[in-house]
């Protein structure tokens, strides 16, 4: 028999995008057993923060074997901002990363991104959206900072959680 | 006036012949070396848990001290701290307290009374230590790039005083213990390479800073361990003259050979020089690594330096290291891994027995056991770390218990079986259809990537089975009336596996062919090839072809391509699949087979049409011929290797070894 090739990737298309939706729904879920357990003192978006350090944290480290210095500074930033935008790429996004025009600088994009979404589904302030990933992101360069000793930060200038559209973050060397 | 240890005399030995500039003294420190052979110091995880020598481990280093006829012959590194943060393997000794010294004296005995010269070895685990506790330590807080190892923190001031404290009281311990030679390991992550790499030192202390700085704790060690040593104790140090770590800012080649000086100037008697850390992008040992590649970069530390240089690292045969010492650009040959798949390989060197030697196939199946907290053991020597069992060895049996063996096949398998069997008095008769010996391994070797090395298996194994006296029949297709005609005591069948059958829709059809007749060049295949079965030979098979310029699928249904490989190894197919072009579909089966395209389904259902012209089958079974037969007539009768359950070459020869012992 042979190959459909459209209902093929059709299925594949669709499981892919449930398996993505399912990262989501599966991180606020999560978020209110957290909340839940932590008891009525806790601030849900110090839960939500709290969660995106140790995320972050763990991408990190799983980031350190695939990154290298051999293409030098400006390649290695590049690179990790690529990494990065691969990662919401991943999650059902569509984001990559483009070199600034000052050197050592990296700008990574998002103009679709699922958790938004997925946020209003479990009432999930928005804000709090759009904090989650930039702490999620800071969090990621801390030991790639160690490693490489290096010191680079990353600050989110848009987000589409603030109704601006577009996620914007700037990936740069500090001095 | 340098010290004689023990005298040895090679001059009527053929190999001093050959080889002379192997088998002439060297002065070491204050003593004289009777000649240039090392087995350097190798972790073997066969000690107690606590650290305590074990019957294995003396019984293991015996047999190393008998192969380096009067040379160097050192024990595995020792951790030295009680918070075992130093402690990279769960069989690692220790030498934190005096408690320890019974133990190691013991194996300077055992050295001592194979008259070679007995080496102890200093071994903080530094970043790849911590293999019982929680954290390590080291000299900054870098993490870990592998996951394998635990988190570390940076060492205080005091704490880098201390350290250097454990090596020279773990040193004196070593001398009391009877230990000829120091040795200090600064190589390939453990700790004191970590206080030297500019990756992984950070501080702004004395012990950090510009590589003189970084190198400080080095020379208080090495000054330290040479003032308890004193005059007739050498210090010697292992080196490593490139980190191979450009990807993560280490030292530059100039910075390592300034770890050289700056060790030469704090008083060590030798180097032995190294390359690469356990996190390094690039492989060193692994059989793809071509024999002697390494030898430039003791020729550059001889430059450097003075004192004498010593180099192990893919120099498994004696002409390469004969021609470096008399060309100036070595001084010591130094052996591991081909000394742990055979321990007396200077020896049979010496003695001209070259054609004897058990060689390393450098799959690195040692270290991955090691990584995995498991008592070494060697690819394709089935006696390494069981020395000491006397169970592991052939004995002679009773003149009426001697039995003709009928083994059928003369792959590595049906070989080891019939000289162990041979050698302890049974009459062992080999039977093989083919004209050659050395069964699939004499198509397996054409894979590329070194694995013509694989031969020396069964190069190894026909020697061994001309001097216990095996008869061969070669040519010789056993088919049940030879058996029911023969009537063996016993019979062993070693005929390899047999290759699966397609059962796919138009499998009848398709050009399939077999992955020996591929590699052997009795079949050619076209342009777009599809290779069933994901593990090794399958691997071996894409690479080759992918070689020649053919596009190359492997489809297979294990969860990923070559989990029969060891993960020391993998990571290099893994690798040269990427670079050639090879993708690989695994957890999949062939669906259906059409013209000039084979549908694929992976396990979940999805079915991917792929380009193919021809499928080359290297699915294997276990192979059931000859069994009835053997049944019907009650004759004792084993399956060994490939015919039992399809595995890799190592299992075929621990098969062969043990049944041979047990027949």
């Amino acid at each position: 028999m042979p190959v459909n090739a459209e209902k093929e990737i059709s299925n594949l298309w669709r499981t892919l995008h449930g398996a993505q939706t399912e990262i989501c729904n599966t991180f606020y879920r999560w978020r209110d057993v957290a909340i839940e357990v932590a008891g009525p003192g806790v601030k849900p978006l110090d839960v939500a923060l709290k969660a995106s350090e140790m995320m972050g944290k763990d991408i990190g480290k799983n980031l350190l074997p695939r990154l290298n210095w051999l293409k030098g500074e400006e390649g290695f930033i590049l690179n990790l901002g690529n990494a990065i935008a691969g990662i919401w790429t991943t999650e059902g996004g569509i984001a990559f990363a483009e070199k600034g025009e000052n050197p050592g600088e990296v700008f990574i994009k998002c103009t679709r991104c699922p958790w938004p979404s997925a946020a209003k589904q479990f009432g999930v302030p928005m804000e709090e959206v759009a904090l989650s990933r930039e702490r999620l992101f800071q969090t990621i360069l801390e030991d790639v900072n160690v490693f490489f000793n290096i010191n680079l930060k990353i600050d989110m200038l848009k987000a589409i959680p603030r109704g601006e559209g577009m996620y914007l973050f700037k990936l740069y060397k500090a001095n | 006036m340098a010290k004689v240890l023990f005298e040895w005399d090679y001059s009527s030995y053929p190999g001093a012949k050959a080889y002379p500039n192997l088998f002439k003294p060297i002065q070491i420190g204050n003593i004289i070396v009777p000649n240039r052979i090392k087995y350097a110091a190798t972790e073997d995880n066969l000690n107690d848990h606590n650290g305590f020598i074990t019957d294995a481990d003396v019984a293991y280093m015996r047999s190393r001290a008998q192969g380096v006829v009067g040379g160097l012959c050192f024990m595995q590194g020792v951790y030295m701290d009680e918070k075992r943060q130093g402690q990279g393997y769960v069989g690692q000794a220790a030498c934190w307290d005096d408690k320890y010294i019974a133990g190691l004296k013991r194996i300077a005995d055992a050295i001592h009374g194979e008259r070679a010269v007995a080496g102890f070895q200093l071994m903080d685990c530094g970043r790849v230590g911590a293999v019982e506790v929680d954290s390590g330590h080291g000299p900054s807080t870098v993490p870990q790039r592998l996951r394998i190892f635990k988190p570390m923190f940076e060492m205080t001031n005091q704490e880098v005083k201390e350290m250097v404290k454990q090596h020279v009281d773990a040193a004196r311990r070593g001398i009391e213990a009877g230990f000829d030679v120091m040795e200090i390991s600064g190589i390939v992550g453990y700790l004191i390479s970590n206080f030297l790499s500019s990756y992984t030192n950070r501080r702004t202390d004395e012990y950090g800073g510009d590589i003189r700085g970084r190198c400080q704790a080095m020379v208080e060690i090495i000054q330290g361990v040479k003032e308890v040593c004193g005059p007739d104790v050498p210090v010697g140090i292992r080196l490593c003259s490139d980190e191979l770590l450009d990807d993560v800012k280490g030292n530059t080649p100039e910075e390592s050979m300034m770890t050289y000086k700056i060790a030469e100037e704090a008083g060590a008697d030798y180097i032995s020089c190294t390359l690469g850390w356990q996190e390094s992008i690039y492989p060193v040992i692994s059989r793809d690594i071509p024999q002697g590649n390494w030898l430039h970069l003791a020729k550059r530390a001889k430059e450097n330096v003075k004192i004498p240089i010593q180099m192990a690292y893919r120099l498994f045969t004696p002409d390469k290291p004969n021609k470096a010492i008399g060309d100036g650009e070595l001084d010591i040959w130094e052996m591991c891994r081909s000394m742990i798949a055979d321990p007396h390989m200077p020896r049979k060197v010496l003695e001209g027995r070259e054609d004897e030697i058990r060689h390393c196939v450098a799959c690195n199946l040692c270290l991955a056991r090691l990584f995995r907290d498991a008592p070494m053991t060697c690819y394709i020597n089935p006696l390494c770390a069981h020395e000491h069992d006397d169970r592991y060895y052939p004995h002679p049996v009773d003149e009426g218990a001697k039995k003709e063996v009928m083994i059928v096949g003369a792959g590595p398998a049906g070989l080891e079986c019939a000289y162990v069997a041979a050698k302890r008095g049974h009459e062992v008769h080999v039977y093989d259809k083919r004209e050659e010996l050395g069964g699939t391994v004499l198509e397996a070797s054409r894979s590329p990537y070194g694995d013509e090395e694989l031969m020396t298996c069964p190069g190894y194994q026909k020697k061994m089975c001309e001097l216990a006296g095996v008869n061969f029949h070669l040519g010789t297709e056993v088919t049940d009336e030879m058996i029911q005609d023969v009537l063996p005591d016993t019979v062993v069948l070693a005929t390899g596996p047999v290759y699966s059958k397609i059962t796919a829709k138009g499998g009848d059809s398709g050009r399939i062919v077999n992955v020996l007749d591929v590699l052997s060049g009795r079949e050619t295949v076209g342009e777009n090839v599809i290779v069933w079965g994901n593990r090794k030979p399958g691997i071996g098979v894409a690479l080759y072809l992918a070689k020649q310029g053919k596009k190359v699928t492997i489809v297979g249904k294990e969860k990923s391509a070559g989990f029969d490989i060891n993960p020391s190894f993998k990571w290099r197919y893994m690798i040269y699949m990427k670079q050639n072009g090879v993708t690989a579909y695994n957890d999949c089966d062939i669906e259906e087979i059409n013209d000039g395209e084979v549908i694929i389904k992976t396990y979940d259902g999805y079915r991917l049409p792929v380009k193919c012209d021809t499928i080359v089958v290297s699915e294997r079974e276990a192979n059931d011929s000859l069994k009835s037969i053997v049944q019907e007539e009650g004759i004792e009768f084993f399956v060994i290797g490939d015919a039992l359950v399809p595995r890799n070459m190592s299992s075929a020869v621990h098969d062969g070894y043990r049944i041979g012992l047990r027949i």
